[in-house]
């Protein structure tokens, strides 16, 4: 029911927002519709699953277009229904984030069952596949001179875990001529169902080395610390450290091996303009 | 005749020797980018502009901010001094000599304005990393 209520919003946000397309004009003439750019350098982002690797950064692509009503972001897909001074509100379609940890996951042959008894034969474990979810949501977004706030809430349309999830986060940013300073802190609220779909562990998955797990709602949090300097019109340098602790329903996984993810990159970026 | 015929030859050496002078004057300015945004949408700096001639001569400095010159120098052939503006788009600096429609040398001082009215462009994505 839920789904069909969220399709149906989307539709009739297409439907409102169809007009406008074919008038779709940048709000600043000055300024491209396109944001394009790329940064090269090193990071890591660290896997809380077990048997998995961190996930390396190299490479950044920024690929955004924002018309007046539509926008495509780095994979979101958004149309705004609402832009002032104050506020500035869309319906946004997305991949769900929790995905990416297990796509770098390792396969081990254990050789104990959960007792500590020895098996007899050594028997192979990987942490289960997940599906990338589709989600829908609604993205507010306002600023000022206290800062930028961010507060979104997206639900599940692809029928993967049928969950929700609402965000929130706050930034604030430092300039002093060449050199930019931003702090941020988040929190993210997951249902039961993306908790479990994500992080929970069926029986057939266990088998005989891992418990069955049936994960709940919880709250993930999320700090970061940006520190760009310009060094010239395209280049730039980034600096980028993150600290995301998950939920505690998800941390008491036994695919999860840690509570805390942590990331940083460090690069020169490029940017088209 | 001799004398002029010296002086026909020499003309394109003379001509050739402005020529150089003119490639020659070279004009320097620090800072050349001047960052804005929102809460500080203009720049408050002191440009230092420099410039160097092969020849002695009248120059004068101007700008895109000014109808008159920044500065004029009479027999000198360098120069420079501290320039406090308060900026908010590109202009220009460029040095010319007695004829005032003359552009010896140029130089461009860009403002990059880092926010945009769009608040959409600082929407944090969370991908596997975003360093936007």
């Amino acid at each position: 029911m839920s789904r069909q209520m969220t399709w149906l919003a989307l539709l009739l946000i297409l439907l409102l927002a169809g007009p406008g397309l074919a008038a779709e004009k940048p709000a600043d003439e000055t300024e491209s519709r396109w944001r394009l750019g790329a940064a090269l350098g090193y990071g890591i982002r660290s896997n809380p699953l077990v048997q998995s690797d961190d996930i390396p950064i190299i490479v950044d692509f920024d690929i955004a277009w924002f018309g007046e009503r539509w926008f495509f972001d780095n994979g979101d897909l958004g149309v705004t229904f609402a832009d002032n001074d104050t506020l500035t509100g869309s319906l946004v379609a997305r991949v769900n984030s929790d995905r990416v940890f297990f796509g770098n996951t390792d396969t081990r042959f254990v050789e104990f069952d959960l007792s500590g008894a020895p098996l007899a034969s050594a028997v192979p474990f990987e942490p289960p596949d997940r599906d990338y979810a589709v989600e829908l949501g609604i993205e507010l977004l306002t600023d000022g001179d206290w800062g930028a706030l961010q507060l979104s809430a997206f639900h599940d349309v692809s029928g993967k875990h049928e969950g929700f999830e609402i965000h929130a986060n706050y930034s604030y940013g430092w300039r002093a001529q060449r050199l930019y300073v931003e702090p941020s802190i988040g929190a993210s609220y997951k249902s039961k169902d993306l908790n479990n779909y994500y992080w929970g562990v069926t029986p057939e998955e266990a088998g005989v080395v891992a418990f069955p797990y049936e994960a709940g709602a919880g709250i993930n949090w999320q700090a970061r610390f940006m520190l760009g300097y310009q060094i010239s019109r395209p280049w730039s340098l980034s600096l980028v450290a993150e600290y995301e602790r998950l939920n505690d329903e998800a941390a008491a996984s036994p695919i999860v091996k840690d509570q805390n993810v942590l990331g940083f990159f460090a690069g020169v970026a490029y940017r088209f303009r | 005749m001799r004398r002029l015929l010296t002086l026909v030859l020499l003309l394109p050496a003379l001509a050739l020797c402005e020529e150089e002078a003119v490639e020659n004057m070279t004009l320097t300015v620090k800072p050349l980018l001047c960052i804005t945004d929102n809460r500080n949408p203009s720049c408050d700096m002191a440009f230092l502009v420099a410039w160097q001639s092969a020849l002695t001569g009248y120059y004068c400095l101007f700008s895109d901010l000014d109808d008159v010159p920044v500065r004029c120098w009479n027999e000198e052939r360098m120069g420079q001094l501290s320039d406090e503006r308060t900026v908010r788009e590109n202009f220009s600096y460029w040095m010319t000599d007695r004829d005032p429609g003359s552009r010896l040398a140029e130089v461009t001082v860009e403002v990059l304005r880092m926010d945009s009215d769009d608040r959409r462009r600082k929407r944090r994505t969370r991908h596997v990393w975003d360093i936007n």
